[in-house]
């Protein structure tokens, strides 16, 4: 009676079961044997029949650039047939969307430099044996060739220097003199009747509290588990300077970079710690009184302390799966170049990482990339594990709420560290 | 046409099952016999041959697919794959190895295993069927053709035809990913290290450290949430726990109360445009829940519309000076642990009261007037008429779906996610060190370990345990509500 | 006694008006903010300060955001009507299909059907999400519309129990009747029992047909990064990504009214069969 039932799906799962089979098998992707000696491009371009399907993640605000960069690309090489697409994916999160399926992963994505031992330990990055059209770690700054590097490897090509936060202030509410510290400035904002704006709950900029304070926060040595000394002594009196800070009404925590950017475009904040991603939004709401310089101090125990911050870069990486590798590197190449670089300086108003590109006048005057490198010698590299961020961000909220439980500021701090500090499982 | 009603008779149970089988084997000729080795051959003997050429052709089927599909995946199943991705640069390109991956290797062999356990039944079956067939021929009872058989799909076998289709779904859909999500609570799939097709997985008893020795247990994924006392896991799966249990009873209580509430509000006399007031309500559920939801949450932030208009009207320093909240700006109202979970019941039964108001208003016109009014001869009044009457009336008549109901809150991902997603620090650093936000249920923890995370084998475990849990919950609830209560009864 | 009656009535509409004005806050604000010039989120204000039609316009237009991924509204809404379709045809059917079958035929292991559905329907989908993803995938069918509606519709056979229950309802005199006019089980099924079906098989339908547009969690993992191919769902939740706020508060709310709008109305013709389905179970006690 059942029986025609359970034939129906006996076969139907074997139809089914023999397409998984199938599609696990097409494994191999090497096209072509060339060897390295003689002209490696030309070899390339040689060995390749038909079309090169390459897929291109960059972040939805890159788009419109990357397609102008891409035509440039495909009319260096005319005899090549390219099918190019470009997909949206935000540089902050690449990580999470590339490691959920390493083999559906665009050829070639854009990341922010914290994501790289992630990606490295994953197998999600081809590593970079060799320069084919310039010498990525000779044109590029020491820094961000540094942030493309795991364990000695080059792992990634450096696209932009600009990662990292300082501050933007309206001219018409701050002195010169006011922004050097924070106290100043609240001083002058409350005169004016407006406030300061940071997102002190996001891990990525309560950083700058404890570093420029002296304390230390980096990798250990399997490059995945943090090492964290926040909960030493003295780690309670910048909790309670921050407490002081949020809980004084007018340095406010924004919470998230949206907050940041309602805030200064409702006219509530005349400052924000913020980067360049949002420079030309706070140049059009600031107008004339756009400005931006480092950060300032804050009061730790009666002393001016200097807040730190991150630096980053963002890089653009080949996935390791990739099957038209020689492709996707020239590609990932291209969109590093120098000329790429000033192009995007000049469309998208993003730092560059290239030596001659950063060296041009343009950049150098302009105001918010003035006020990173100015930031940068505050700023320190950004090497932290998985674990660092929840915990973090956990505390800055605490804090940045005023320590609603008054719970004993070490307590807090230890049980930060502890979960910084956490083996990754 | 055979109208028969079998009836359900259990006391046949489990042995009949295999009695009939061991019987086909005892008293079957040498065709039955030899069809438990060439299927088919029972049917060709008694002339149903196009029935016997198509069971043979799926036994042929089966073969094939033990050979090609099932015997490599058996072949790693033990180790879940030993060869690691690797490439090697030629030129600009690169090479890529014959890698194993685990994940494939599990998800082929759990499909193997399932069709040999369906091939197995298919068997036993076919045996059980050609040996009646014996039978009927022996008393000389007449044996349908193929075009009978055919023709029995629309009529006594009709379920079959209806239900074919609807399975096939559900064991792609549903029994299938459940299986394999067993399977994957005993490996150690997930993090970076261990996460296909870049890196294989293999099963906990076979993890080994740094010096290889083997060191895992079977257990070693559950043990995370129960043995070990000092893991964060564990510390953060109860709390979760606790509070996924409280929101579902305080989400499925108040919108059931609400909505009869308001049901009885908008049903009451003199009450003018009815259904206006009604449509009204509706509207708000029918908005998508992404959008309205993601709407509010952008309303309650810190520095959103209603903060400002808290902070206008002098709610937020009220509040403020009864210490209610910590600072004197802004209502934490999605970012402070003790008012997200209250925010979150409160815009629950926003969104759930108009569903159950809808309900209510149906069931409301079912209750026996002839009960409400002789207690309101007897001097009760409305209080004790809602307590004493209505609500008795609606747990009857509501019980099944308020079970459901329960259930469902348990795994209410959109309402959780949505509003605290990308908004909300969790406040307690020991959970935060397990990826876990104070506000959040077991799935949207789940949810987050899996997608931010890439912890699955974690993740699969608080799966399990939360289905497990729900499953039990269900079955033993409804055997309570349904003891003697016979769907037949109504008709 | 008359006036007091009259108060409570009064105080009763004051009530309603105040609870339905609660409820009625957000969508309010999708309204006004959709029509509001500057596209961020505002802080200081309710209503706009200038209005101004642009979203719904940007949402239609071809603009920079278009090419950009941000806004292809057009598209997406095009996937998510075509997924929509597929989905509640294949879905009331299964539904209407077990049912049935549930309801009228008696067979061997029905009993058995119905606990393991049961059971298998407490089984939240977000759980397997991953592993539904690469099944789909080992199928080839990521990236794309069919794997999206096999998703949507193959488990929808679970979800019978309120067609069930309608159809509990529907008296077996009149199936006896049919069954000695000659008629087939297939021919009951179709001649009889649908034809009466009729309020119930409009709910499924609307029901099924709005799954697809409120889901943004298996539409975003099975569709991937390729915005071409997007439901609505992912494309607005997009537009809200962190860093795009605001860019884009306004056209999100522009896009969550425009589809709103639908919605609401094919809700509305719904929920009253929803009641009468849900009820129909009840009113037997």
């Amino acid at each position: 009676m059942a029986k025609k039932f359970v034939a129906v799906i006996l076969s139907a799962m074997m139809v089914m079961s023999c397409i998984a089979a199938c599609s696990s098998d097409d494994k191999d992707s090497d096209s072509g044997d060339s060897a390295g000696s003689g002209d490696a491009i030309q070899d390339l371009i040689d060995s390749t029949d038909g079309t090169v399907k390459l897929t291109v993640w960059a972040s939805e605000e890159d788009q419109e650039l990357t397609k102008t960069l891409i035509d440039g690309f495909k009319a260096e090489y005319p005899d090549v047939s390219f099918d190019i697409t470009v997909e949206a994916c935000s540089e902050s999160t690449a990580k999470d969307t590339v490691l959920t399926d390493i083999s559906a992963a665009a050829d070639v994505f854009a990341f922010a430099d914290d994501q790289i031992n992630e990606l490295v330990r994953a197998g999600a990055l081809l590593e970079v044996t060799d320069s084919y059209t310039f010498n990525v770690s000779e044109e590029n700054l020491a820094g961000s060739v540094e942030a493309a590097t795991v364990d000695g490897k080059l792992y990634a090509y450096p696209m932009t220097a600009d990662n990292g936060y300082f501050l933007y202030y309206d001219s018409n509410v701050y002195s010169e003199s006011d922004v050097e510290s924070l106290d100043a400035m609240m001083a002058a904002a409350a005169a004016d009747g407006s406030k300061i704006g940071m997102c002190v709950s996001d891990a990525w900029y309560l950083y700058s509290f404890f570093k420029g304070a002296g304390f230390d926060l980096g990798l250990a040595d399997d490059g995945v588990t943090n090492t964290c000394n926040w909960n030493e002594e003295g780690g309670t009196d910048v909790a309670q300077a921050i407490i002081d800070l949020c809980t004084s009404g007018t340095f406010v925590n924004a919470g998230d970079d949206a907050g940041i950017m309602t805030g200064v475009n409702d006219g509530v904040y005349s400052a924000v710690v913020s980067g360049m991603w949002n420079a030309q939004a706070i140049e059009a709401a600031y107008g004339d009184g756009y400005a931006a310089t480092k950060l300032p101090t804050f009061t730790l125990n009666g002393e001016q302390v200097q807040m730190s911050s991150f630096s980053g870069y963002k890089l653009i990486g080949v996935n390791a799966m990739s099957a038209q590798a020689g492709w996707a590197t020239l590609l990932a190449e291209y969109l590093t170049n120098e000329q790429s670089q000033v192009t995007r300086f000049e469309t998208r108003g993003l730092g560059p990482s290239n030596i001659n590109a950063s060296a041009s006048d343009a950049v150098q005057s302009n105001p918010a990339i003035a006020a990173l490198a100015a930031q940068a010698a505050y700023a320190t590299p950004q090497r932290v594990g998985g674990n660092y961020w929840a915990p973090a961000a956990s505390l800055g909220s605490i804090l940045a709420a005023g320590n609603p439980d008054n719970t004993a500021l070490q307590t807090l701090l230890d049980e930060c560290v502890a979960g910084i500090e956490a083996a990754v499982i | 046409m055979t109208l028969k009603k079998t009836p359900n008779n259990t006391s046949r149970g489990h042995f009949g099952y295999f009695r009939d089988l061991i019987a086909a084997f005892k008293n079957g000729d040498k065709y039955v016999r030899l069809s438990s080795v060439a299927m088919g051959t029972g049917y060709i003997a008694r002339k149903q041959v196009i029935k016997g050429i198509l069971v043979f052709l799926v036994q042929i089927l089966f073969i094939l697919s033990m050979i090609f599909f099932a015997a490599p995946n058996f072949a790693k199943f033990g180790t879940l794959g030993t060869v690691e991705y690797a490439y090697e640069k030629v030129g600009l390109n690169t090479r890529i190895n014959n890698y194993d991956n685990s994940f494939l290797i599990l998800l082929n062999s759990i499909v193997a295993i399932f069709i040999i356990f369906v091939f197995i039944l298919f068997w036993i079956h076919n045996m059980k069927a050609v040996y009646e067939l014996q039978v009927r021929k022996e008393h000389g009872r007449p044996i349908n053709n193929f075009k009978q058989d055919l023709r029995s799909l629309i009529e006594g076998n009709f379920h079959l035809t209806l239900l074919t289709l609807p399975t096939l779904g559900v064991i792609l859909i549903n029994i299938l990913p459940i299986l394999i999500l067993i399977a994957i609570a005993f490996t150690n799939y997930g993090g970076l290290e261990h996460t296909p097709p870049t890196h294989l997985f293999t099963w906990t008893w076979r993890v080994k450290n740094a010096s290889g020795e083997v060191v895992g247990k079977v257990w070693d994924n559950f043990s995370t949430f129960f043995s070990n006392k000092n893991s964060n896991f564990n510390y953060a799966f109860w709390r979760i726990a606790g509070w996924t249990l409280l929101w579902a009873f305080l989400a499925t209580f108040t919108c059931f109360i609400g909505g009869i509430l308001l049901a009885k509000l908008i049903n009451s006399d003199g009450i003018k445009f009815r259904r206006v007031w009604r449509t009204l309500f509706i509207i708000t559920i029918a908005v998508p829940q992404f959008v309205s939801l993601i709407l509010v949450r952008n309303f309650f932030r810190d520095s959103g519309i209603f903060n400002t208009i808290c902070s206008d009207i002098g709610l937020t320093k009220l509040l403020y000076n009864m210490h209610l909240i910590p600072t004197p700006d802004t209502i934490p109202f999605l970012t402070n642990p003790k008012w997200t979970k209250f925010m979150i019941v409160m815009i629950n039964i926003w969104v759930g009261v108009p569903y159950q108001m809808l309900i209510a208003t149906g069931v409301l016109m079912n209750i026996p007037q002839s009960q409400v009014e002789s207690a309101r001869l007897d001097g009760a009044n409305n209080f004790q008429i809602f307590v004493h009457i209505i609500m008795p009336y609606f747990l009857v008549v509501q019980g099944p779906a308020l079970i459901t109901d329960f259930v469902r809150n348990i795994n209410n991902f959109n309402v959780i996610y949505l509003l605290t997603q990308d908004i909300y620090q969790t406040h307690d650093l020991k959970m935060a060190a397990a990826n876990a936000k104070e506000p959040d249920l077991l799935v949207t923890w789940l949810f987050r370990l899996t997608n931010e995370n890439a912890s699955y084998n974690i993740a699969s475990v608080i799966g399990i345990i939360v289905f497990i849990a729900c499953a039990t919950f269900t079955l033993i609830s409804f055997a309570i509500m349904m003891r003697g209560n016979k769907e037949e009864d109504y008709r | 006694m008359e006036k007091r009656r009259h108060i409570s009535v009064v105080i009763k509409h004051i009530l309603l008006a105040v609870l339905a004005l609660i409820w009625l806050i957000p969508i309010i604000w999708l309204i006004v903010t959709s029509f509001k010039l500057d596209t961020g989120i505002s802080v200081s204000k309710f209503f706009p300060e200038k209005w101004s039609a642009h979203n719904f316009v940007d949402l239609f237009k071809d603009t920079k955001y278009t090419t950009d991924g941000i806004m292809k509204y057009k598209i997406w809404f095009k996937n998510t009507f075509i997924i929509a379709v597929f989905t509640c045809l294949i879905s009331t059917t299964f539904v209407l299909m077990v049912s049935y079958a549930l309801s009228f035929c008696r067979f061997k292991g029905r009993r058995f059907i119905m606990n393991i559905s049961m059971i298998l329907n407490m089984f939240p989908g977000v759980l397997s999400m991953v592993v539904i993803y690469f099944l789909m995938k080992a199928l080839d069918l990521t990236q794309s519309h069919i794997g999206m509606i096999i998703v949507y519709s193959a488990g929808s056979g679970l979800g019978y129990l309120i067609v069930k229950g309608y159809m509990d309802t529907i008296s077996t005199s009149i199936r006896e009747a049919a069954i000695i006019d000659g008629c087939s089980e297939a021919g009951i099924f179709f001649r009889v029992v649908l034809p009466l079906c009729k309020p119930i098989i409009v709910y499924q339908v609307i029901s099924s047909f709005l799954m697809p547009w409120g889901d943004f969690v298996f539409a975003k993992l099975i569709l991937g990064t390729n915005s071409s191919k997007w439901t609505l769902a992912i494309g607005l939740y997009n537009m809200l990504d962190k860093s795009r706020l605001n860019a884009h508060f306004t056209h999100f709310c522009a896009g969550g009214l425009l589809v709103s709008i639908p919605i609401s109305i094919l809700f509305l013709i719904m929920q009253k069969y929803y009641v009468e389905g849900i009820t129909s179970g009840s009113s037997k006690e």
